[in-house]
C-alpha cells in the first residue's frame, strides 16, 4: 500500500528525487569550477603574456599603413600651356585570398576581368594565380591603365538593379591602386629642355632634373599609432602635391623653331653623306635680351619624351641589338643631350663683335681707325690668311665687321692687347658657366687662354672666334648684353613657381648680373651689326620689312684636315629696341661645301618669318623684296610653284655669286702655314683659312 | 531568467556588430550584414521560444522516439548529394529549399528529449550500471553519425547524455569510468579523421605547426592578452580588423576580452552562471521528473557549449568549432538555443507556487 502510494505520488507529483537534487548541485558546482578555471586561464594569459601580446597585436597593424601618392607638379610654358603633367593611372590588383574564399566568386570575376581587360590580362595567367597562389593578397594584373580604361569594370562592379542591390555581387577581390604617370602632351617638343622622369618621379634630364625638388611633393600615408593612453588611433596624412613651374619657353615659338629645324634636316638628309642627318647638330636659341629669359631652345637630334629610351628612330634593330649596355647608354646620352648648354665648340666670326666692342670700350680701338687688309698676317713661320686671300684693302671698323675681315680683326687685337682682350672675354662670360637653370652645363675655362699661356697667334685667332671654345648659351647671353645697352642678364627658364592650388609661391625676376659695355658702345655695335645684315655677309637672314642686326660665323672644326665646319648666325630684332635675340648653329652640314653660314641664316629667316607675326612684332622698314619666296634651302620658290636652285651666296641682295661673298662667311678665315707642324697638332691652333677659290694656290691649307 | 536571457542576447548583438562590422563592410559592403542575419535568426528563435513556452512540455513526452528518429535521418541526409552543403572542409549543413541548417544542432535537442523520456519511463534503471550502459547503447547510432561529421558536436551530445544520466543516477563511481571512456572514444575518432589530427597537433606543439594552423588560435590569444583589465573599449578591437579569422563566430569571446578586458569576460561568464543557476532552480522545482530532466539536459547543453568555447579560445583544449551560446553568429545554433529556452520557460510555467519546497 505504502509502496503503491509512493508510486502514485511519484507518477502524479514531483518525481525529482532528493538524490537528484544533490547531484544537480554537484553538477552545477562542477560547471562553476570549470568556468572559474577558465577565468583563471584568461587571467593567466593576461598577466603572463599580456604585454607581449599587446605589442604583438600592435606590430600586426602594418597593413593599416598605406601610401597615398603625391602628384608631381606640372611644367607650364609662358602662356600656361601644359608641357609636362602627371595624370592618375590605375593598377589592377587582384586579392586572390578574397577571390578564392568562395568558389562562387571565381567564375564571375574571371569573366568580368577578361571581358573588361582583354588586352592586359591573359586567362591562363589568371587561372594559374587562382590555382597556385590563392593565398596572395596582392597581385598586379595590369599596370597604369587610364581612368577610362577601368570604367567598364567599375561599372560592372557597381551596377545595381532597381532595388539597389548589386547586380554582380560575386565579382570579388579586385581593386584599383592609384598612382601617377608622367605624360608629355607635346611628346618631343622641347624634349632637351623639359627632360623626363624615371620610375618614381626622379627627374632624369632637363628641367625635370633641375627642378626635381620643387616638382616633387611628399607622399601621404594612412597609418595607425598609439596615443599616450596606448590607444590605437588611425591617422591620415594627406599627400602634399608638388609645385608646378612656369617657364619662359613659348610653346608656339618652340614649335616653329623645331619645325624649321626638322625641315632643314629633311632637306639635307642623305645629301652627301648617305645615312646621315642634315647636319651633325642643329641648334637654335631664342632669348629675350631684356630679361635673359629663354623663349625657345631646340636642338636636333631630339627624342620623344613619352618614350625616351626608344632608339629605333636613330638606329636599326640590328644595331640596337648589337649594343652593349655601355654603348646603349652612350647612344641614349647622345640623343638626350641639350646641345645648347652641354656642348662646346669654336664659335667663329660671331666673336668679332665682341672683339670690336672690347677695343672700343677700352679705348684701344676708335671708330675713325682704318685697317689695311692684305689677305694675311704672318707670325714667324705661321701665315694666317683672311678668307679673301687677295685682301679687302682698307677697312674701317664697321667695314671689318660687315665684310667679316679677319686681317682687320687681327690687327685690332694687337691694339687691344692680350690682357685687355682676355679681361673682356671674361666680362662677357666666356670661360664661365652662365648658371642657367639646366643640368649639365659645360665648363669651358680650360678651353680658354690665360695671360700666362697666350701667344700672339692665339690672340690673333681668338679675335675672330677660333682657338677657344664656348657654349651656345654663353654666346647668346653675352650677345644680348652687347645689344641691349650693356646689361648682362642671368639666362634662365624659370618664371614662377605655383602650388597645387594655383597660388604663386615665388616669381623669378630678371637678374642683371653686370654691365659688360657702355650704352654708347652697345649702340655703335647695333648699328654695325645692322649694316652687316643689311649690306654685309648676313643678308640671307633678313626677313623683308623687319630690321635686324647680326653676325655670321663659319668655324673650321678640329681636326682641321677634315674640312668640317660649324656655321652659325646670331642676330637681334628689331634693331631699335631689340625684343628677340636668335642664335642658330649648324654643325657640319651634310653638304659638299660646308663653309657657308647661309645654312644657319636660312633657318633663322624661316623661323623669324613666322615668329614675327606671332610675337606681334610689326614691320619697321620699307620692303625691298629681299629674300622673297625663299625656302629653307635658300632656293627661290616662284609664284607658279617651281623652285630655282638655292644659291649659297645670295647674301648679296642682287643675288650674284662672287668669290668674296663665299669667303665672307668663313670666319676662321686664316690659314696657318702647314710648315708649322706643331701649330697644327695643337688643338688650339685652329684656324685654317678656307678659300675655295684659292685652294690650289695654298697647298698648305688644311 | 527571461531578463538574463534578453540581456545576454542584446549584449551578444552588440558584440557581434562590433566584431563583424569591419569584415562585413569589407566583404559585403554592409557593416551590419552579419547583424541583420543574426537578428533574423533570433526572431525565428524567438517565435519558436514563445510557442514552446505556451505549449505544455508534457506533450512532447511520447514524441521522444520520433524526434530521435527524425534527427538521425537528417544527420544521414547530410551525406546525400544535393542536400548537404560543405563549409570549412566538413559537410555539416543541410539545405532544404531556402532553409539551410545544421542537423547536428537538431541532434542535440533530440538527445535531450529522448534521454528525458527514457529516464522518466524507468527512473530506477539508473540504479544499475548495466541499465545505464543499455541506455547509452541506444544513443550510439546518433552520436556516431554526428561524430563522423562533427566531432565537437558529438562530444557535446555525449556530454549532455552523460550529464542527464549523472543527475538521474544516485551513483558517483561509474562516472569516473565514463569520463575515461569518453577520452578513449575521442581519441579513436581523432585518429580516424585526419584533419582533426592537425588541430590536435597545433594545440600541443604550436611552434611546429605552420603559421596557418596556429594562426587562428594565436590571434585569439593575442586578442585576449592585449585586453588588459578593462579592455580597449567597445569597438576598439584591433584584432577584429581581419586578424582573428571569423571573429564574429567561434572566436567572438576573444574580441569581448580585447574590447572589454578581464572585467567584461568575467561579467559575461557570470551571466551564463546566473542563467544556469536559474535553470537549476527550475529543474529542482519542476512539476514532474520529465520537466526536470529536460531542463537538466538543456542546462548541460548550454554549459558545455560555454565551457568548450572558452576553453578553445584560451587554447586550453584543441581547436574545435563550438559556438558561444547567444553571442556567436550562427543561424541554427542560436535558433535552437532560443527554442530550448522556450522549453525551459515552459517547464517553469507549469510550476505551482505552493509546491515549491
Amino acid at each position: 500500500m505504502g509502496k503503491q502510494q509512493r508510486k502514485r505520488k511519484k507518477k502524479e507529483n514531483i518525481k525529482f528525487q532528493r538524490y537528484m537534487k544533490s547531484k544537480l548541485v554537484v553538477f552545477f558546482g562542477l560547471l562553476l569550477a570549470c568556468l572559474c578555471a577558465l577565468i583563471g586561464r584568461i587571467m593567466y594569459i593576461n598577466y603572463t603574456n599580456g604585454e607581449e601580446y599587446k605589442k604583438e597585436v600592435l606590430s600586426r597593424q602594418d597593413y593599416d599603413s598605406q601610401l597615398i601618392p603625391y602628384q608631381r607638379g606640372d611644367i607650364l610654358d609662358t602662356n600656361g600651356t601644359v608641357l609636362a603633367t602627371s595624370v592618375a593611372v590605375y593598377n589592377v590588383i587582384l586579392d586572390c585570398k578574397v577571390l578564392t574564399s568562395s568558389q562562387e566568386y571565381i567564375e564571375p570575376t574571371v569573366s568580368a576581368l577578361l571581358q573588361c581587360f582583354p588586352e592586359q590580362i591573359e586567362e591562363e595567367k589568371l587561372r594559374s594565380y587562382i590555382n597556385e597562389e590563392s593565398k596572395r593578397a596582392y597581385i598586379v594584373l595590369a599596370k597604369q591603365l587610364s581612368y577610362d580604361e577601368i570604367q567598364d569594370f567599375v561599372a560592372l562592379q557597381e551596377a545595381v538593379d532597381d532595388d539597389g542591390n548589386l547586380k554582380n555581387p560575386d565579382i570579388k577581390g579586385v581593386w584599383f591602386e592609384t598612382e601617377y604617370k608622367r605624360t608629355y602632351p607635346y611628346n618631343s617638343l622641347a624634349a632637351d629642355v623639359i627632360g623626363f622622369t624615371s620610375a618614381g618621379d626622379v627627374g632624369t634630364v632637363g628641367l625635370e632634373n633641375y627642378y626635381d625638388d620643387i616638382l616633387n611633393g611628399v607622399n601621404g600615408r594612412i597609418y595607425g599609432y598609439l596615443n599616450s593612453n596606448s590607444d590605437y588611433e588611425k591617422t591620415v596624412i594627406a599627400a602634399e602635391d608638388g609645385d608646378s613651374i612656369v617657364i619662359s619657353i613659348d610653346e608656339n615659338v618652340q614649335a616653329i623653331v623645331e619645325e624649321k629645324i626638322a625641315e632643314f634636316n629633311e632637306a639635307y638628309k642623305d645629301n652627301v653623306r648617305e645615312g646621315e642627318d642634315g647636319a651633325e647638330n642643329i641648334a637654335v636659341i631664342i632669348q629675350n635680351p631684356n630679361t635673359g629669359e629663354i623663349i625657345a631652345m631646340a636642338s636636333y637630334p631630339t627624342f620623344d619624351l613619352s618614350n625616351p629610351r626608344d632608339l629605333t628612330p636613330y638606329y636599326t634593330e640590328e644595331e640596337i641589338d648589337a649594343m652593349s649596355d655601355e654603348e646603349m647608354y652612350a647612344a641614349l646620352n647622345a640623343i638626350w643631350k641639350n646641345y645648347c648648354v652641354t656642348e662646346t665648340y669654336e664659335p667663329g666670326s660671331v666673336q668679332k663683335p665682341f672683339t670690336v666692342a672690347s677695343g672700343i670700350e677700352s679705348g684701344t680701338v676708335t671708330t675713325d681707325m682704318t685697317f689695311y687688309c692684305d689677305g694675311s698676317e704672318t707670325f714667324g713661320s705661321d701665315v694666317i690668311h683672311c678668307f679673301e686671300r687677295s685682301g679687302h684693302g682698307t677697312e674701317t671698323v664697321k667695314g671689318a665687321l660687315m665684310d667679316s675681315c679677319n686681317d682687320a680683326l687681327m690687327q685690332m687685337s694687337y691694339l687691344i692687347g692680350a690682357e685687355t682682350f682676355l679681361k673682356y672675354q671674361s666680362i662677357f662670360g666666356f670661360g664661365q658657366k652662365t648658371n642657367i637653370d639646366l643640368p649639365g652645363e659645360a665648363y669651358t675655362a680650360s678651353l680658354m687662354y690665360t695671360l700666362d699661356n697666350i701667344t700672339p697667334v692665339d690672340l690673333a685667332t681668338n679675335s675672330f672666334g677660333q682657338n677657344y671654345n664656348c657654349t651656345m648659351i654663353q654666346m647668346i647671353s653675352a650677345f644680348s648684353s652687347l645689344i641691349n645697352g650693356g646689361t648682362y642678364y642671368q639666362p634662365h627658364l624659370l618664371k614662377k613657381v605655383i602650388d597645387a592650388d594655383g597660388n604663386t609661391v615665388s616669381t623669378y625676376d630678371p637678374v642683371a648680373l653686370k654691365q659688360t659695355v657702355s650704352e654708347s658702345t652697345s649702340d655703335l655695335l647695333k648699328e654695325y651689326l645692322y649694316e652687316t645684315v643689311s649690306a654685309g655677309t648676313a643678308t640671307s637672314a633678313k626677313v623683308d620689312g623687319y630690321s635686324m642686326g647680326g653676325k655670321t660665323g663659319t668655324a673650321q672644326k678640329y681636326p682641321r684636315s677634315e674640312k668640317n665646319y660649324l656655321v652659325s648666325f646670331i642676330g637681334f630684332t628689331p634693331v631699335e629696341n631689340p625684343e628677340l635675340v636668335i642664335y642658330c648653329v649648324v654643325d657640319t652640314p651634310n653638304v659638299d661645301d660646308q663653309a657657308h653660314s647661309t645654312y644657319a641664316q636660312n633657318i633663322v629667316r624661316e623661323i623669324m618669318e613666322e615668329v614675327y607675326p606671332y610675337m606681334n612684332i610689326y614691320p619697321d622698314e620699307e620692303t625691298t623684296g629681299i629674300n622673297a619666296n625663299k625656302d629653307i634651302t635658300g632656293a627661290t620658290v616662284s609664284e607658279d610653284g617651281s623652285t630655282s636652285e638655292g644659291q649659297l651666296d645670295d647674301e648679296n641682295s642682287d643675288g650674284s655669286i662672287t668669290e668674296s661673298e663665299i669667303v665672307e662667311d668663313n670666319p676662321g678665315g686664316n690659314t696657318s702655314e702647314n710648315t708649322n707642324e706643331s701649330n697644327n697638332s695643337d688643338e688650339e691652333d685652329n684656324s685654317n683659312e678656307e678659300d675655295n677659290s684659292n685652294e690650289d694656290d695654298n697647298p698648305d691649307e688644311e | 531568467m527571461l531578463f538574463i536571457l534578453i540581456f545576454l542576447i542584446c549584449f551578444g548583438l552588440v558584440m557581434l556588430y562590433s566584431s563583424s562590422s569591419y569584415v562585413a563592410a569589407n566583404e559585403f559592403g554592409d557593416s551590419a550584414h552579419y547583424l541583420k542575419l543574426q537578428i533574423r535568426n533570433l526572431l525565428v528563435g524567438l517565435v519558436a521560444m514563445i510557442i514552446l513556452t505556451l505549449i505544455d512540455y508534457r506533450r512532447w513526452k511520447n514524441l521522444g522516439g520520433f524526434i530521435y528518429l527524425v534527427s538521425f535521418l537528417l544527420c544521414i541526409a547530410v551525406y546525400i548529394p544535393g542536400l548537404g552543403r560543405s563549409s570549412h572542409g566538413s559537410s555539416r549543413w543541410l539545405s532544404l529549399g531556402p532553409i539551410s541548417f545544421q542537423p547536428s544542432e537538431v541532434a542535440k535537442v533530440a538527445a535531450i528529449f529522448f534521454m528525458a523520456m527514457m529516464i522518466e519511463k524507468a527512473p530506477k534503471a539508473m540504479f544499475t550500471v548495466k541499465n545505464i550502459v543499455k541506455e547509452l547503447i541506444i544513443m550510439v547510432p546518433l552520436v556516431g553519425v554526428v561524430a563522423y561529421m562533427n566531432l565537437s558536436t558529438a562530444i557535446i551530445i555525449f556530454g549532455i547524455v552523460a550529464c542527464i544520466i549523472f543527475v538521474a543516477s544516485p551513483k558517483y563511481k561509474p562516472f569516473a569510468a565514463v569520463i575515461g571512456a569518453a577520452g578513449a572514444v575521442g581519441g579513436i575518432f581523432i585518429a580516424l579523421a585526419g584533419y582533426r589530427m592537425q588541430r590536435i597537433h597545433t594545440w600541443l606543439h604550436p611552434e611546429d605547426a605552420s603559421s596557418d594552423e596556429v594562426y587562428q588560435t594565436l590571434q585569439g590569444l593575442y586578442a585576449i592578452g592585449s585586453g588588459g583589465l578593462f579592455g580597449k573599449g567597445l569597438g576598439q578591437s584591433m584584432q577584429k580588423l581581419g586578424n582573428v579569422p571569423e571573429s564574429q563566430n567561434d572566436f567572438i569571446f576573444t574580441i569581448i576580452c580585447e574590447e572589454l578586458g578581464l572585467f567584461g569576460a568575467i561579467c559575461t561568464i557570470l551571466l551564463y552562471v546566473l542563467l544556469l543557476w536559474r535553470m537549476m532552480i527550475i529543474a529542482n522545482n519542476a512539476a514532474d521528473l520529465y520537466g526536470s530532466l529536460l531542463v537538466v539536459g538543456i542546462m548541460a547543453h548550454l554549459a558545455l557549449q560555454v565551457i568548450l568555447n572558452i576553453a578553445v579560445v584560451t587554447n586550453s583544449i584543441p581547436n574545435t568549432g563550438v559556438t558561444l551560446p547567444f553571442i556567436s553568429y550562427g543561424g541554427t545554433s542560436v535558433s535552437i538555443l532560443m527554442a530550448e529556452m522556450g522549453v525551459v520557460l515552459g517547464v517553469s510555467r507549469q510550476i505551482k507556487l505552493d509546491e515549491i519546497r
